[in-house]
């Protein structure tokens, strides 16, 4: 067993299309927004233009669709649960259909519909954020965007700094725990059978020595910092800066005439 | 020299939040559980830093585990309120904790701290199910429960899971403070 083949870290997929040469900020923010809308819409036709909408931003994006499909496999169950639920107890309007002992409700398969909707549009919009923005990006977008905080005395900075920090350290950290595995199981540690209860016990000679080694990095880290004259954030250079482009804009745009669509469809 | 304590204890706190989301990553259901109550201790990383530098680092480690989460696995429903869950119930179990163990710095208190701080995870994790998490999910999905049915998903799922939490969490977190526990006075 190798731990990294287990944890693809991240889902991001690099790559230069529309989507991906968007600035963080903007799609965070537009992601935001997104939410919201979908939680404004109350029609089965509002929910069929946002999803549309989204289809196009898999097009654009030029993701395969496989990618979204498997952000979509966790929830599958869930959506299959809730469809189930509204088809056999939602007893409001005509009977549709009947056999046996089954009766569906033309209302059940509205409800049906609309939620296995809801749950795609917010399921997908997530999926593309993640798997067109870098970690590493998302964490300088949010920095920026909470920017205004550190005027009420909250270290955004420092809050990225760290992000941006357990973020490199998380595949150092999975190859160490997999030599510490590997170590362990040649001194004859089992890991894979026996009872549950066990195996958590048995954890721990991984632990440890992870922890070791995380106090270890984490000092070397910081006299590497100190050594370069690290201090802080005040009038800190950074080697990749975001900016606000046309694409940005055209963004803003498209989500005012979402917006205004979504919103007469519901005053109709 | 006290920049450096700080950035130490800065750099400390995102190594340690680094091993807890990797923790988080592998979590399990439970069997008889609902599948959505997943099983993991990656509260035992930010437990040690809360003994090492005080609850507001600890609860630190909660929060950048769960973001973290967030960023790279995203949310099941879009919105975080899995994570948010995470992010209450680690802040309970700490602040549960290190409020017996700042009395008693030894392994008894620290034994009666996360008793205390399961304790005390477990009844606000019911109530927060009950008020906000889970007519969140009546909302998401347009179906709404009665009283009485919330009631037994909560004294038969939420409560007796976050109790089996905090019992992995104490046989796991004892023995590893013992050996560690050297480590943890010199920083």
């Amino acid at each position: 067993m190798n731990l990294s083949q287990y944890m693809v870290i991240g889902r991001y997929i690099p790559g230069n299309s529309y989507i991906h040469l968007l600035d963080a900020r903007s799609k965070l923010i537009f992601v935001f927004l997104y939410i919201f809308l979908v939680f404004l819409t109350n029609s089965i036709l509002g929910y069929l233009i946002l999803l549309s909408f989204i289809i196009i931003g898999i097009l654009i994006s030029k993701i395969p669709i496989s990618y979204y499909v498997k952000g979509i496999m966790p929830i599958f169950l869930i959506i299959l649960f809730t469809i189930i639920l509204h088809l056999t107890t939602n007893k409001a309007g005509d009977l549709v259909f009947q056999w046996k002992w089954i009766e569906i409700y033309s209302q059940g398969i509205e409800q049906a519909v609309f939620i296995t909707l809801r749950l795609l549009i917010l399921v997908i919009i997530a999926s593309m954020l993640t798997l067109t923005t870098s970690p590493i990006d998302l964490t300088m977008g949010l920095e920026r965007i909470l920017n205004p905080l550190k005027r009420v005395n909250l270290p955004i900075h420092e809050l990225a700094l760290m992000m941006s920090i357990s973020l490199r350290f998380i595949p150092t950290l999975v190859d160490e725990a997999d030599k510490i595995m590997k170590a362990q199981k040649a001194r004859g540690a089992n890991f894979e059978t026996g009872p549950i209860h066990k195996r958590v016990i048995n954890m721990i000679a991984i632990i440890i020595p992870l922890f070791i080694s995380a106090f270890k990095r984490a000092d070397e880290l910081a006299i590497a910092m100190e050594s370069r004259g690290y201090r802080g954030g005040e009038g800190r250079t950074r080697l990749r800066v975001s900016v606000f482009t046309w694409r940005d804009l055209l963004l803003l745009l498209i989500f005012s005439v979402l917006l205004i669509t979504i919103l007469s469809i519901r005053g109709l | 020299m006290k920049r450096k304590k700080s950035l130490n204890q800065a750099i400390l706190i995102s190594v340690m939040s680094a091993i807890a989301f990797i923790i988080q990553y592998f979590d399990f259901p439970l069997p008889f559980m609902p599948p959505f109550l997943k099983i993991d201790f990656s509260e035992i990383p930010a437990l040690l830093i809360a003994i090492m530098f005080g609850p507001s680092a600890g609860i630190m480690v909660e929060f950048l585990k769960n973001t973290l989460h967030f960023i790279i696995k995203g949310s099941e429903t879009g919105i975080p309120i899995g994570q948010m869950a995470n992010f209450l119930a680690g802040t309970i179990l700490i602040l549960g904790t290190t409020l017996v163990y700042k009395k008693k710095s030894t392994k008894g208190g620290l034994i009666l701290g996360l008793i205390l701080g399961s304790i005390s995870m477990a009844i606000v994790m019911s109530i927060a199910n009950y008020y906000l998490i889970l007519p969140f999910y009546e909302k998401m999905l347009n179906y709404s429960t009665t009283a009485s049915e919330k009631l037994i998903l909560i004294i038969s799922g939420i409560g007796p899971f976050n109790i089996i939490k905090g019992i992995i969490i104490t046989t796991l977190m004892v023995p590893i403070y013992s050996s560690l526990k050297p480590r943890l006075k010199i920083n």
